[in-house]
C-alpha cells in the first residue's frame, strides 16, 4: 500500500525511522544540540525532571518539536540561552554524519543494508496478530477457514463447499472465542458461497443501538472512544463561552453526559452547550432522536449547564447540508463522528462530500474515532485474513471481560453474560457485512489511522496531537472499567489507539482545518 | 554540574556515530524524566513515550512475527520466524497462516533463542521499536526462532517476577511441539539478553540447571550486575557515556526486594552471597562487555566467577564500545558481535 511512504516521509533518516522516530536527515544535527542543551539544563537538578514528568507531551516520534516544547517549558526557569555553541569542535553535518575523527576511529567497515520496513513489505499491509494461547490448538481450524476463503477467492465452488463444512465441525470442537468467532466467519462465508446475501440493511436502527449499548458495558473499546473524543473537544472548548457539538454517531447518546458534566465543573463555569444529533430515521417513524435529546436536557436541567439540542434524521451522512444546521455566529463547533466516517466508503465521492460539509461547518476540531484495521482492501481473501485476525482478538478480549458470572476481578463493573452475548452478535454482525457483502451493502469497510489521515490531510485537515495527560487518563479509565486485563493504550502519530496486548483495535483522532 | 555535562556529551559524541548519539542520549533524556527520587516510576508516561511496533505476519526482509497470550498469566511472547525462502511474493502463504502444526525442520537443527529484552528491568517491552528491530536480525542472522519475552518491570513487579516469568518462559519454549529441530526432535533453545536482560537470561539459566531443563548456551549482551563495592570502572566512567553509577543505583533500589542491598545474589552474583556453580551442568556463556560501560568491571568479574567454576565461557570485550551499540548497524562493533553470535549457535 502506498500510503507507507507519504510526501512527508520524504528526507526523513532512515535508520532512526526504523527505531520509531521521525527526524529529518536535514534536522539531525539540530536534533542533537536540542538534546545536548536539555541535559545541561536538567544537570542534576531533579526539580526540572520533575516538571518534564508532569507536564503534557505530545508526539513522541517527531523528536524536534518534543525536544523543543520541553526547552520552551523549562525556558523561562532556567536562564540559559536556547541555542548553545558548540564546544566538541566536531562538525556534524546533517547528512553526512561521519566526520574526520570518528572515521579513524570507526571505519565503516560494512554498509548499513536499507531496512526500512514500510517499503520492504510492498504492497501488503501489514498483519499484526495476538493469538492466545487456546488458539494454538484452534490452528487447524483457522487454516481451514483460510483455505475456503482462498477458494472463494478462486471461485473454486466445490472446493469452497467443502472447506466451509470442515469448518463448521471443527469449530463445534472448540471452545471459547475461537469457537464463536470461527462460527461467525463460517456462516458468512457460507452466505457468501449459496448467495444468501444478508438484507440489506440487516437490522433496524433500533436494534443496532441496543446491541451497541451492550457492547458498550462489555468492553471499554466504546467507553474509551467516548472519552478520549471528549478530551479533545474539552480542550478544543476551553475559554469558549457558547460552544456547539454536531454528532454524526448520535444513537442513544452515551457519549455526552460525561461531556456535560465535565464542562459543568469548569473553572469559571459551563458554557452554553448545544447539540445536534443525527441519527438514520427508525421503520416506525418515531422521533427517537428528540427522546434521546429530552433526556439530556434533564440531565443538563440538574446539572445547570445551558442546553439546546437538535436532531435530524438522514439516511446517510452523505444526505447532510451543512444549510440545514443551524449554525450561530459567536459559537466554537466540534465535530464527532464515532465508527461513523468508514460506512460512507461504501458509496464513492461519499466520504468527500461529508469532509467537504463538515468543513462548512468551520469546526473547531473534528473527532474521529474507527476501527484500526484495513477490512477495504479490493481483494477478498485479504480483507478475511485481516478481519480474521481482527476479530478474534476483540473476541478474545470479550472473554476476559469475566464469566458473565457476576463481578470482574480487579475492577467494579459487572457484566452480565446477557450483555456479552449481545456483544458477539454485534460483532457477528459486522463479520457478516465485511466477508459476505459487497457494493453498496458492504458498509463496514474499516480503514487504518494511515489511510484516514491520507484522506483527511488531502482536503485540507491536519492532526490535532493527544497529548500524554489524555493518554494518563485514558489508561486510568481502563484499569477502573476492564481491571487493565490486556487492554492497552498506545500512542501513535499524535493519536491514541486502544488495544488488545499489542494489537491496537480502535483509533481515536482529531483533526482541524489549516 | 552542567559544565561537566557538556564535556561528558563531548566524550560520547566522539566514539559514536550520530545517529546512536541521538538515540541513547534521548533515552538518557526521556528516563531522566520517568524516574522519580523517591524511587516511584512515572509509568503512563514511560508507556506514552516508548515507541512501539505491533506484531506482523506479512514477512519484512525475510522475518515475521506473532505474539502469543497465555490467558491466565497475561505473558506474552512475542514469536520471530523466517519466512520460507520460496515465498511468492504474489500469494504469500506467511501471510495470516500460521504454521503452528508441524516442527521447524525434521531433519536440520534449528536454534531458538529466548530473548529478554534490557531497560534495567524498568524500560521497554518486547513491542518496543528498539527491541523488535533487534529481534527480528538475530532471527534472520540465526536463521531460527527467536522468542522476545514480555517479562514484567520493576518497581511495580520486583524480584523475582522477572525471573519467574522468565522460567515460565523457558517451560513454555520447550513444551511447544512447532519449536521441535533435528533427527532427534527437541527445542534447540539459547537463552539471551542485553542488560537487564542479560542478568535474567544467567538466573533462568541456573533454574534451568537445578531442574534439569536443557539450555545449550546463553548469550549475555553487557548484563546488569553489580554489588555494593564500588568498582574502578564505575568511578572511571560514571557519567561519561550515558551512564552515571547513581541511576544504575535507582534501578537496583526499583528492582530489589526493599530493604535489600546491592550484594543481594539477584544483582552480585559471585558475591557473599552467590551460589557456587562448580558442577552445575550451567550452559556455555558467550558474554559481551562493552569497554566504555560503567559496569564492565561486575561483568568481568562474572566472567572470572564461571571460570572459577570450571564452566565454559567466551568474552567477546569491544574496547570502544557503549551501551547500546547494537541498536544500530552503523558502527563496526555490531557486525562483530552478530559474527559472534552466529558461531556461538552453530557450533
Amino acid at each position: 500500500m502506498s500510503d507507507q511512504f507519504h510526501e512527508q516521509d520524504a528526507g526523513v533518516d532512515e535508520l532512526l525511522a526504523v527505531l520509531g522516530y521521525k527526524v529529518k536527515s536535514s534536522d539531525m544535527a539540530d536534533v542533537a544540540q536540542k538534546i545536548e542543551h536539555l541535559e545541561g539544563v536538567f544537570g542534576n537538578d531533579d526539580g526540572l525532571s520533575q516538571i518534564a514528568s508532569d507536564s503534557v507531551h505530545h508526539n513522541p516520534s517527531d523528536l524536534s518539536s518534543w525536544l523543543e516544547s520541553m526547552i520552551c517549558e523549562l525556558n523561562p526557569i532556567v536562564p540559559v540561552p536556547v541555542s548553545q555553541p558548540f564546544v566538541s569542535g566536531v562538525n556534524y553535518t546533517g547528512v553526512d554524519c561521519v566526520d574526520d575523527l570518528q572515521a579513524m576511529i570507526y571505519p565503516p567497515t560494512k554498509k548499513p543494508k536499507p531496512s526500512s520496513p514500510s517499503t520492504s513489505a510492498g504492497s501488503h499491509t501489514p498483519n499484526p496478530i495476538v493469538l492466545v494461547d487456546s488458539q494454538e490448538n484452534g490452528i487447524r481450524l483457522v487454516h481451514t477457514l483460510m483455505a475456503c476463503a482462498d477458494a472463494v477467492q478462486q471461485d473454486d465452488v466445490k472446493r469452497a463447499e467443502t472447506l466451509v463444512k470442515q469448518a463448521g465441525l471443527l469449530a463445534v470442537s472448540q471452545a471459547g472465542a475461537m469457537r464463536k468467532v470461527a462460527t461467525y466467519f463460517a456462516e458468512a462465508l457460507a452466505r457468501r458461497i449459496y448467495r444468501l446475501y444478508p438484507k440489506s440493511p440487516q437490522d433496524s436502527p433500533a436494534f443496532r443501538d441496543l446491541l451497541q449499548m451492550h457492547f458498550y458495558e462489555t468492553c471499554p473499546y466504546l467507553k474509551f472512544a467516548h472519552f478520549t473524543a471528549n478530551q479533545a473537544i474539552l480542550e478544543a472548548f476551553a475559554g469558549k463561552k457558547k460552544v456547539h457539538v454536531i454528532d454524526f454517531s448520535m444513537k442513544q447518546g452515551m457519549q455526552w453526559p460525561a461531556l456535560m458534566q465535565a464542562l459543568a465543573l469548569r473553572p469559571g463555569g459551563p458554557p452554553t452547550f448545544r447539540l445536534t444529533g443525527i441519527g438514520p430515521p427508525l421503520d416506525d417513524n418515531t422521533d427517537h432522536l428528540q427522546e434521546v435529546g429530552w433526556k439530556l436536557a434533564q440531565l443538563a436541567d440538574r446539572i445547570l449547564v445551558e442546553f439546546e439540542f437538535r436532531g435530524f434524521l438522514a439516511e446517510s451522512l452523505a444526505d447532510l447540508e451543512p444549510g440545514m444546521l443551524d449554525l450561530r455566529e459567536g459559537e466554537v463547533v466540534a465535530v464527532n463522528s464515532v465508527f461513523e466516517m468508514h460506512e460512507l466508503l461504501a458509496r464513492p465521492g461519499a466520504v468527500e462530500k461529508v469532509l467537504s460539509a463538515v468543513k462548512e461547518m468551520k469546526p473547531e476540531i473534528l473527532t474521529v474515532v474507527e476501527q484500526e484495521a484495513n477490512h477495504n482492501g479490493p481483494v477478498f481473501l485479504e480483507r478475511f485474513t485481516e478481519s480474521l485476525h481482527y476479530y478474534s482478538t476483540l473476541f478474545d478480549s470479550l472473554e476476559s471481560s469475566g464469566d458473565g458470572s457476576g463481578v470482574m476481578e480487579g475492577g467494579g463493573v459487572t457484566v452480565s453474560s446477557q450483555d456479552k452475548i449481545m456483544s458477539e452478535v454485534y460483532l457477528g454482525k459486522q463479520i457478516c457485512n465485511v466477508v459476505a457483502c459487497e457494493g453498496v451493502d458492504r458498509v463496514e469497510r474499516h480503514q487504518t489511522l494511515s489511510q484516514w489521515k491520507a484522506q483527511f490531510e488531502s482536503v485540507g485537515f491536519q492532526p490535532v496531537h493527544l497529548g500524554s495527560n489524555a493518554y494518563k487518563q485514558a489508561s486510568m479509565l481502563l484499569a477502573l472499567f476492564a481491571g487493565g486485563d490486556g487492554y492497552r493504550v498506545e500512542e501513535n502519530d499524535g493519536c491514541l489507539m486502544l488495544g488488545w496486548h499489542t494489537r491496537p483495535l480502535i483509533t481515536t483522532s482529531a483533526w482541524k482545518l489549516r | 554540574m552542567a559544565g561537566s555535562n557538556e564535556i561528558n556529551a563531548n566524550e560520547a559524541k566522539k566514539v559514536v556515530p550520530l545517529h546512536t548519539w541521538i538515540l541513547i542520549s534521548n533515552f538518557k533524556l526521556a528516563y531522566n524524566i520517568l524516574r522519580r527520587p523517591d524511587g516511584t516510576f512515572n509509568r503512563e508516561l514511560a508507556e506514552f513515550l516508548d515507541r512501539k511496533v505491533a506484531a506482523n505476519t506479512v514477512p519484512v526482509d525475510g522475518v515475521y512475527s506473532f505474539d502469543i497470550v497465555d490467558r491466565a498469566t497475561s505473558l506474552l511472547n512475542r514469536i520471530y520466524r523466517c519466512a520460507p525462502p520460496d515465498t511468492d511474493s504474489g500469494r504469500q502463504p506467511g501471510a495470516g497462516i500460521l504454521e503452528l502444526e508441524n516442527p521447524l525442520s525434521t531433519t536440520e537443527i534449528v536454534p531458538v533463542i529466548i530473548f529478554f529484552h534490557g531497560g534495567s528491568f524498568t524500560h521497554s517491552s518486547a513491542n518496543s521499536a528498539i527491541y523488535d528491530t533487534f529481534c527480528r536480525r538475530l532471527t534472520a542472522l540465526i536463521n531460527g526462532v527467536v522468542v522476545s519475552v514480555n517479562y514484567r518491570r520493576s518497581p511495580e513487579h520486583r524480584y523475582p517476577c522477572a525471573y519467574e516469568d522468565g522460567w515460565e518462559a523457558l517451560k513454555w519454549v520447550h513444551s511447544r511441539s512447532w519449536l521441535l529441530s533435528g533427527k532427534n526432535p527437541k527445542v534447540h533453545v539459547y537463552l539471551a539478553g542485553d542488560s537487564s536482560g542479560g542478568n535474567i537470561a544467567h538466573h533462568v539459566a541456573v533454574r534451568a540447571a537445578e531442574s534439569g531443563v536443557e539450555v545449550l548456551g546463553n548469550i549475555l549482551l553487557h548484563p546488569l550486575f553489580g554489588g555494593e563495592e564500588r568498582k574502578e570502572s564505575e568511578n572511571k566512567l560514571d557519567g561519561k557515556y550515558f551512564v552515571r553509577v547513581q541511576d544504575r543505583d535507582w534501578y537496583w533500589r526499583a528492582f530489589l526486594p526493599e530493604g535489600e542491598d546491592r550484594d543481594h545474589p539477584a544483582c552480585n552474583i559471585f558475591g557473599p552471597h552467590g551460589i557456587d556453580l562448580k558442577g552445575v551442568k550451567f550452559p556455555k556463556s558467550l558474554v559481551v562487555v562493552a569497554g566504555l560501560d560503567l559496569v564492565q568491571d561486575w561483568q568481568l568479574a562474572y566472567v572470572r566467577g564461571l571460570e572459577e567454576a570450571e564452566q565454559q565461557v567466551k568474552l567477546l570485550f569491544l574496547k570502544k564500545a557503549t551501551i547500546g551499540f547494537y541498536f544500530l548497524p552503523n558502527n563496526e562493533h555490531f557486525y562483530t558481535l552478530m559474527d559472534e553470535i552466529k558461531s556461538f549457535v552453530t557450533s
